[in-house]
């Protein structure tokens, strides 16, 4: 008897626990029966920090999505006349920055007036765009999708156009259960293509894991950046994420107040989001107008151009900074040791087939 | 035996518990918003009127959020998913209706506006879908009241102006929190399949007045958050009343 009980029993838990799975599976975001969504993971390379936020919070990551996310950063149609893909202006052979461009092209022969960032390493970043302007990483592609000097299109008609492509029908249903085609959806794609891009496997990162070693300039180059730059482009990230004013001279023409435009405060005014440095080598031109052509250039800017009468200097560069010409040499070799060949070809990111 | 029958009872009490929604006891809430603008509700387009400041103009589009609506007595009750764009060229829009527990309520409590959390919370779908065109591009967050029209003293190209008021945060914030309280015969009652009806006026004449009068000539645009925002932000909290409420319809 005894034993016939527990048997019942444990079949009652079992089926209970079954029972109770089933009716949670109604809330799932992705996926219907039947279809499974294969999920992907970030890496949290060893010795970095946790995100400060989750960006995959309410999207769940998918080889799914990411494909999605994938066709529509190379896809011209979400621009106006199909020749302005976001890839247009972040090309993977520049760590997805404008290669040797200090503006970027946009729709009808207009440039764009802030120089084209890197794209990778998002979840590590708080607030996008010079300024900190984007907020969350799934509305970024709002602004150049409707900016009329980048993509010059409404997200109405992309929908539209999107909407009678086949390829999209099946594509949205494997990444969220069913064919529907929304701003939402596609937003939430496209933020999982680009939180995937990760970089960490420069020589600086191999050298950090024991599989390579520094020459003696890196290695002193190293030393320099620890002592001058690292307070701001902060290890492991090469940046901090804070909005600083570096001491650039205002451009009469473009007059960018950088955050002060976003915030309102003055004591914001000159200054803009920290750049990581990692793929450094690749982003030129540098700052956020593009207006430094070489690594050179902008250690000599460290050294002897800042203008430290303006208000709202950083403290940390009152008094420029001291750097040989030797220190400048090594310091201009250690940044070259972050660029990260692997990512600039890797056919995970490339434009799909 | 007798186990076995109480795991059964334990079984039923379990899977009900699945079930969503419990039958309680409930009625339904509809709320009605009328635009008011000078004499009677708001006419787009053909109807010039006169602002606090004795500047003449006509509306071409007026649109907000309702958001986070609850009704509030002994205990309050607050609509789930409660986002609600008003948008005068879509009369549909003016009316939305949600379920409440049977009680009797003091007062209904809204926003005016999107709360601080959906502004930072990525990409929304329905009334805060992007493509109603109330979501700033290059500034994250909603515009929460829109109001843009003609006036021949307007300084500016094609005589327009444009009130694009946002900002959740901080000094920034121009969030409202409207309260109505129900008069004293007429508190709202919800009961067993029943409607109550509750009919709010939005006067829009108090965009322009209030503690800071708003001329087109001076201040044709305002399309950012920060000062200009949160003055004309202060008038129009003001705007609305409650003109009735109807129980069990
Ligand atoms: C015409 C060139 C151009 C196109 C097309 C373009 N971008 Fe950009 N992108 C830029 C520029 C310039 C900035 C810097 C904007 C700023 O700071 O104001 C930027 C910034 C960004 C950033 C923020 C990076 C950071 O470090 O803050 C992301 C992410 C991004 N773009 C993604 C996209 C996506 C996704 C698309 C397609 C929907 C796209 N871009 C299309 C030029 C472009
Ligand atoms: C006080 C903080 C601070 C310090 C210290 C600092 N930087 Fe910067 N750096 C910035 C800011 C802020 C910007 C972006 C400025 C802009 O575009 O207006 C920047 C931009 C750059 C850029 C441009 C990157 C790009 O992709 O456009 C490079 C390269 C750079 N810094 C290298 C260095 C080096 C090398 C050092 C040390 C010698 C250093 N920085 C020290 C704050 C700092």
């Amino acid at each position: 008897m005894k034993k016939r009980i527990s048997i019942f029993l444990v079949a009652t838990v079992s089926l209970l626990v079954v029972l109770l799975d089933a009716c949670k599976k109604g809330d799932a975001v992705t996926g219907v029966p039947g279809k499974v969504t294969t999920p992907l993971k970030l890496i949290i390379p060893a010795g970095w920090p946790q995100p400060s936020t989750d960006i995959f919070a309410g999207n769940p990551l998918t080889e799914e999505g990411f494909q999605l996310g994938r066709k529509l950063f190379y896809d011209g149609r979400l621009s106006k006349d199909g020749n302005f893909p976001c890839a247009s202006c972040h090309q993977q052979f520049a760590a997805f920055a404008t290669y040797d461009h200090q503006f970027s092209h946009g729709f009808n022969n207009t440039f764009t007036t802030r120089n084209a960032p890197a794209i990778f390493n998002l979840a590590w970043m708080k607030e996008m765009h010079w300024d900190g302007g984007i907020n969350h990483i799934e509305v970024q592609p709002l602004a150049p999708i409707t900016n009329q000097n980048e993509m010059a299109e409404s997200m109405i008609n992309v929908l539209l156009k999107l909407k009678p492509d086949t390829a999209y029908a099946r594509l949205f249903t494997s990444a969220f259960g069913d064919a529907t085609i929304n701003s939402q959806r596609m937003l939430k794609a496209l933020a999982q293509y680009m939180g995937s891009i990760q970089s960490y496997n420069s020589k600086y990162d191999q050298v950090k894991r024991g599989e390579a070693a520094f020459t003696v300039s890196e290695q002193n180059g190293y030393t320099t950046f620890k002592a001058k730059c690292n307070s701001c482009h902060t290890e492991p990230l090469f940046t901090d994420n804070s909005f600083r004013n570096n001491g650039l001279a205002v451009d009469p023409f473009l007059k960018d107040v950088g955050r002060m435009g976003i915030t309102g405060n003055p004591s914001d005014s000159l200054k803009f989001k920290v750049p990581t440095l990692r793929n450094v080598e690749l982003t030129f031109p540098y700052m956020h107008d593009g207006r430094a052509f070489s690594l050179s250039q902008v250690i000599d800017h460290y050294r002897s151009f800042i203008h430290t009468e303006q208000a709202t200097i950083d403290p940390l560069l009152k008094n420029k900074l001291l750097i040989s010409d030797q220190e400048k040499v090594d310091l201009a070799n250690f940044l070259r040791s972050l660029t990260d060949k692997e990512l600039l070809k890797d056919p995970r990111f490339a434009q799909p087939l | 035996m007798q186990t076995r029958f109480y795991l059964l009872v334990f079984a039923i009490v379990l899977l009900s518990g699945c079930q969503k929604t419990l039958e309680t006891d409930s009625g339904n809430v509809a709320v009605k918003l009328t635009n008011m603008l000078g004499d009677g509700p708001i006419t787009l387009e053909s109807k010039t009127y006169i602002n606090a400041v004795a500047e003449p103009y006509t509306v071409s589009k007026l649109r907000y959020y309702i958001t986070n609506v609850r009704l509030i007595g002994t205990s309050s009750a607050a609509e789930a998913e409660s986002y609600h764009l008003i948008d005068a060229e879509k009369p549909e829009s003016l009316q939305f209706s949600f379920t409440a527990p049977s009680a009797t309520f003091n007062s209904i409590e809204f926003l005016l506006g999107v709360d601080s959390t959906r502004n930072v919370s990525g990409a929304q779908t329905g009334a805060l879908d992007p493509l109603n065109d109330m979501f700033w591009t290059w500034n994250s967050g909603y515009v929460m009241l829109k109001i843009e029209g003609n006036s021949p003293v307007s300084p500016v190209a094609g005589k327009k102006f444009e009130y694009h008021l946002g900002g959740f945060s901080g000094p920034n914030n121009v969030l409202k929190k409207i309260q109505l309280p129900f008069p004293a015969g007429k508190l709202a009652s919800i009961q067993k399949g029943k409607t109550c009806e509750i009919s709010i006026m939005a006067n829009l004449d108090k965009l322009w007045a209030g503690p800071n009068a708003l001329s087109i000539a001076a201040t044709p645009v305002c399309t950012t958050p920060g000062a200009q925002a949160l003055k004309i932000a202060d008038n129009y909290q003001h705007m609305f009343t409650l003109s009735d409420v109807v129980n069990n319809k």
